[in-house]
């Protein structure tokens, strides 16, 4: 019945990107767009029936006009909070399904959040690795037997990035809320995987440690707690554009180069230097990276006095006398450098440091909004005003809790920035302390009777952040990180596909988010585990691919099977039931050795003498890494550009979708292998629920 | 018995019987790592080292979690001869791979999920948008019956005891609660992964190296020889050779490198350390060596797969000759390997040509009958004459210490030396996860047969005979 299947309109599908705090999800796949729903991922139970529900409810006393007491049930009205997390559960914990009734639940009510048809509504469902057979079995079993859905298509969330991102080879490493996954992917297959964070919840409960963009979070507001900050004040300066993690400096004590307190000085000095100044000091490399370290007051508190234009910025912040510092240094500056006029107006220019990088300023000032809501003093005519302003503060609210909610908001920072910087210098702000504390405490809605109307209300409040928007990147979660992407690659069981997943590392999970943190891991990467051309390798070692082995293909090469226009991947795999469409015009031109199960007869390479014994198909057993590189992403996509490539994998699952629902006119084997692609109902009701196993694209 | 009937070779794994859904799970627990996964799939889902963490009283499982930790100790719940060595870990271990990793998780209550002591205080600071309270249900019946229908097939060591497979059966069936289980030999599944009945299966594994002679499907019990002469006495071969290398060879496992800097080949490292504020258990120091030496084996070390032994004189003349290949350590220090790589796998096949076993190290010199060769030949002198033909034409090779460069090349030049005139071929798997997971695969491929459906011990019988029936079915 496979003439049944690429009948579908391309808005028919349905799109659906669970994660642990967000899913995304989108009716069609015509555009290719980001997510059109971003819906935080948690169902409530409700108490007495047991029945799930998307909101929060809560069962108030109607107060009547006359305020009396209420006596009978109907009394009781019931109102629904979207901004409310109490007694939510969350049916995804970091990438498994935890509760899978409440998971199930959730699908429906994303469902009926896009369209109320399902007969032709196809569903394309992004899996999670961690998702067990029986999970998808029982996903599969629900999707076909309680609703009327046509077709299901699941999809690993590697392989799905790999959609997105189109290149044959490639690691994926999926930061998410409490854990990273990483996929590799050699030819369109998974061909290791390896996940950090707790192995379940037990696990978190007996102190294992999570992974992924939460637990910067936590360090954050672990630095932050004694300056009253709050968990939704963290996660929003994690986001904001001040925050970031800072380039990997291999020799400095905490591996990253903290800014001084006064860059200003020793840039003015070099200014000076240039103008003639006398006394002006050359900037000593090793001084900067000296820097920084709040364990040697005693040290630097001597560097502070007597060295010019040497700052312990630790010692400064800890003190609080920073501005006063600063005065004095610049006061004994002019002084000294009267002789050269120019350089010291040039030193006045630069002393503003408003062009100066987040990451060269010792402090910078942070936005922090919040939704307050306000008990508003009775009125009389209200009843409308509740409801509109909880819808726009359910959008707002999204965002700030979940991982997934930035790009939009991102935007927005990222637009304000150098208007917040020089905010920032003209009014500075002593002490940062004292203000959040005063920060009003979101109040929950109130449970007496009393005339609840609310009005939310944006509060920002300007607070200074010093060095801990840098100190937040905890060196041991990222070196967990990079640990687990090294071992998933070098860990692949056949070496010559190594190379091409060091050379096309890929970062997506909003985790990912996080400034610089990608590129701290690949200079971690790089600087620790890099095999370096060394004179000798240069001349004797192999060839560094695998170029023993004819290919002639261009398959080898990322490059080669890169073509503009609609992603498509090229891969044989023959073991797996996902066989990628168009494998079938490409398999026999694509001499993609090992690609397929063995039996396949061996080529045997140049070194080899035994032409009869089976096996050693390959002549590959270079060291590796040879090179880390990040894979380049798509330009052409300018909506994905802006939204960033860290949802990536929602783009992968349209285009898979497309191609699993939407291509007409293929060849036979085309047709079979759309076929596999993803279970249709009448396949379904052939095979049964673990039709899901091998219709599928779960790699 | 004939119970494990010959297989078609090119039979597809069909999961239905009768039209029952199977679901069947394969354990294979071996040295260095413990594979699992469903009945019918290629490559198992879940492999996870043997070694595991033990801290603070706790034992945790997986790759992941074996990182540098305070009071972190590494074991081992198999020992050298790939029979398992503490019962109570093997259950836990199992558990982790079967149930933890393979079913859908159970929900936990909610005072021990984790989410309510979060640490970060926003569980109490009236912050409505952290993580809330997660209201589960205990589903305790689900908690007993993890595995009530999913039958177990478990893989064993050819001498593994009566005794221990009794205990693993009672594993299986205490513990979960499985439907039925059954167990085989690893050479028996091997030669079936392989597609054959009959075959003599080469396995060259982790702690220890095995040839067995398997006749339609049974194991024929006389012809088991086994040596330590496996990845692990590798290992040892190649800490011997870097102890007397000059200048000699220190290996820094990766964990220990915070960063490092190139250096010239043979020049001395220069890297910087990690510092750790606890000490390093020398069980995880050796664990990490491991990977270290793994990854030597596999881009420098190759078998000699010329004419005759590597120590013949003009062959070592040639080995030299040959272009070497260069390692870096993981702290950065490279050097070039020439007859070097040659030799240290030598002993599996000369004795003679053996280095010294590594001091400190409980890893024993290879004897006399500890070659490959002489595995061989003692395991074919134990089988009828007239089986010899038949199995040197299967000879199939396993194992992932089997994938070093030319051992192939090199076991066929032996055998048609041991075996003039005889016909031999062998049976090489190409993929490295075949040779790997041969005995998980050929488990695989077994629990999936329709055929074999009426073969598991159901719990019934179980219960009827008590843990003793693995001895009479299991043959």
């Amino acid at each position: 019945m496979s003439a049944q299947l690429g009948k579908w309109k391309e808005e028919q599908i349905l799109v659906i990107c669970p994660g642990s705090q967000t899913t995304m999800a989108q009716l069609g796949c015509g555009e290719l767009t980001p997510p059109a729903l971003r819906i935080p991922t948690r169902m409530f139970q409700d108490e007495e029936t047991g029945e799930w529900r998307a909101n929060h409810v809560e069962k108030r006393r109607r107060v009547t006009v006359n305020g009396d007491a209420t006596k009978s049930d109907d009394e009781w009205e019931y109102i629904e909070d979207p901004d409310s997390t109490e007694g939510a559960t969350y049916p995804i914990q970091a990438g498994r399904i935890t509760n899978m009734e409440a998971f199930l639940a959730f699908l429906e009510h994303v469902h009926s959040l896009l369209t109320t048809t399902y007969h032709n509504t196809p569903i394309m469902l992004m899996a999670s690795p961690q998702w067990t057979r029986p999970d998808v079995e029982a996903i599969a079993r629900y999707v076909f037997e309680r609703t009327r859905t046509p077709a299901l298509c699941l999809i690993h969330s590697g392989i799905a990035t790999q959609y997105g991102l189109k290149w044959p080879h490639m690691t994926v490493v999926d930061v998410g809320f409490q854990k990273v996954d990483v996929t590799c992917i050699y030819d369109s297959r998974v061909v290791n995987h390896m996940d950090v964070g707790a192995s379940d919840a037990l696990a978190v409960a007996e102190g294992e440690d999570i992974s992924g963009g939460e637990v910067f979070t936590r360090k954050l507001l672990g630095l932050l707690e004694d300056k009253g900050f709050t968990y939704e004040m963290a996660e929003q300066l994690k986001k904001s554009s001040i925050c970031e993690v800072l380039p990997y400096v291999p020799e400095s004590p905490r591996l990253m180069e903290l800014p001084e307190e006064a860059p200003v000085v020793p840039e003015a000095n070099a200014g000076a230097g240039a103008g003639g100044a006398p006394d002006a000091q050359p900037r000593e490399g090793g001084q900067a990276v000296a820097a920084g370290d709040d364990d040697e007051d005693a040290v630097d508190a001597d560097k502070i006095v007597t060295e010019d234009g040497v700052l312990d910025v630790a010692k400064l912040v800890v003190e609080g006398q920073t501005k006063e510092f600063l005065a004095k240094k610049e006061k004994e500056k002019a002084e000294k450098a009267k002789a050269g006029r120019k350089g010291k107006d040039k030193e006045v220019e630069a002393a503003k440091p408003v062009r100066l990088p987040n990451s060269k300023r010792a402090k910078n000032v942070f936005h922090f909004e919040e939704v307050i809501q306000e008990e508003v003093p009775p009125q009389p005519a209200q009843p409308a005003a509740p409801a509109e302003p909880a819808k726009d503060a359910e959008k707002k609210e999204g965002g700030e809790i979940t991982e997934g909610e930035k790009p939009a908001e991102s935007g927005a920072t990222n637009g304000d920035a150098p208007k917040e910087q020089s905010n920032g210098d003209e009014k500075p702000n002593p002490e940062p302390s004292t203000e959040p504390s005063e920060a009003p405490k979101p109040t929950t809605a109130p449970t007496q009777p009393a005339l609840p109307t609310f009005r939310n209300k944006r509060v920002r409040k300007d607070i200074e952040i010093g060095l801990e928007r840098f100190l937040f990147a905890d060196r041991a979660e990222i070196d967990r990180i990079s640990t687990a992407i090294y071992r998933a690659v070098q860990g692949i069981e056949d070496m010559y596909m190594r190379p091409s997943c060091w050379e096309n590392l890929v970062f997506v999970g909003n985790g990912a988010r996080i400034r610089g943190l990608k590129d701290n891991i690949i200079q971690t990467l790089a600087a620790r585990h890099l095999i370096s051309p060394s004179t000798a390798t240069i001349f004797t070692s192999e060839l560094p691919s695998n170029l023993a082995t004819p290919t002639g293909t261009g398959s080898q090469t990322p490059t080669g099977s890169y073509v503009g226009g609609p992603p498509h991947q090229l891969g044989p795999s023959s073991s797996s039931g996902v066989n990628p469409l168009l494998q079938a015009a490409t398999t026999a031109s694509l001499g993609v050795p090992g690609g397929v199960v063995g039996g396949q007869p061996g080529t045997p390479g140049p070194t080899s003498n035994a032409g009869d014994v089976q096996g050693q198909t390959h002549h590959f057993h270079s060291q590796t890494p040879t090179n880390i590189k990040l894979a380049a992403l798509p330009t052409y996509l300018s909506e994905w550009t802006k939204n960033g490539f860290e949802e990536a994998m929602f783009l992968g699952a349209q285009v898979a979708a497309r191609l699993a629902f939407c291509v007409h006119n293929l060849d036979a084997q085309g047709v079979e292998s759309q076929r596999l692609m993803s279970l249709s109902r009448v396949d379904y009701n052939e095979l049964g629920p673990k039709g899901i196993r091998t219709h599928s694209m779960l790699g | 018995m004939a119970q494990q009937q010959p297989l078609p070779s090119s039979a597809q794994p069909t999961d239905v019987y009768g039209g029952d859904e199977v679901s069947a799970l394969v354990l294979d627990p071996g040295y260095f790592s413990t594979r699992a996964g469903f009945a019918g799939e290629d490559v198992p889902k879940q492999v996870i080292p043997s070694f595991y963490g033990h801290v603070e009283g706790r034992d945790i499982f997986g790759d992941e979690v074996l990182i540098p930790r305070a009071n972190f100790e590494v074991r081992n719940y198999m020992n050298r001869d790939s029979v398992v060595e503490d019962w109570d870990v093997a259950a836990k271990v199992w558990e982790h791979l079967l149930v933890k990793r393979l079913q859908p998780e159970r929900p936990t209550p909610p005072s021990k999920n984790g989410l309510n002591d979060d640490g970060d205080g926003s569980g109490n600071s009236n912050n409505a948008d952290g993580d809330g309270d997660v209201a589960m249900e205990e589903s305790v019946e689900d908690m007993e019956k993890p595995l009530a229908e999913n039958p177990v097939l478990v893989t064993e060591a050819p001498w593994n005891t009566a005794k221990s497979r009794e205990k693993a059966v009672e594993v299986v069936m205490e513990n979960w609660a499985c439907p039925a289980f059954w167990m085989s030999r690893t050479p028996v599944l091997a030669a079936f992964a392989a597609g054959k009945a009959t075959a003599l299966v080469v396995d060259v594994g982790g702690a220890n190296t095995s040839v067995t002679a398997v006749h339609d499907g049974m194991m024929l019990k006389r012809s088991v020889q086994k040596s330590h002469v496996g990845g692990l006495w590798l290992s040892g071969q190649i800490r011997s050779m870097f102890e007397t290398n000059e200048p000699k060879v220190n290996v820094v496992p990766s964990f220990m490198v915070e960063n490092k800097k190139p250096v010239e080949a043979g020049a001395p490292a220069d890297y910087r350390p990690k510092k750790f504020d606890f000490e390093i258990a020398p069980s995880f120091r050796a664990f990490e060596e491991e990977r270290v030496l793994t990854e030597f084996k596999e881009s420098v070390v190759e078998v000699w797969r010329g004419q005759g032994k590597l120590a013949a004189p003009q062959n070592e003349e040639y080995a030299r000759s040959q272009p070497g290949r260069v390692f870096e350590m993981p702290d950065g220090s490279n050097q070039m390997w020439r007859e070097q790589r040659f030799k240290v796998s030598e002993g599996m096949w000369d004795e003679t040509a053996a280095y010294p076993a590594p001091a400190g190290l409980d890893i024993p010199q290879v004897s006399k009958g500890q070659t490959i060769p002489a595995l061989i030949k003692a395991c074919l002198d134990g089988v009828d004459v007239d089986l010899r033909p038949n199995l040197l034409g299967n000879v199939v090779v396993t194992g992932s210490t089997s994938l070093l460069n030319g051992f192939n090349d090199r076991l066929n030049n032996e055998l048609m030396m041991l075996y003039p005139g005889v016909r031999v071929k062998i049976h090489a798997a190409g993929l490295s996860t075949e040779r790997r997971f041969g005995a998980w695969i050929g488990g695989s491929i077994l629990a999936s047969l329709g055929t074999f459906h009426q073969m598991w011990i159901s719990r019934k019988e179980y219960e009827e005979h008590g843990p003793n029936i693995v001895e009479k079915r299991c043959k």
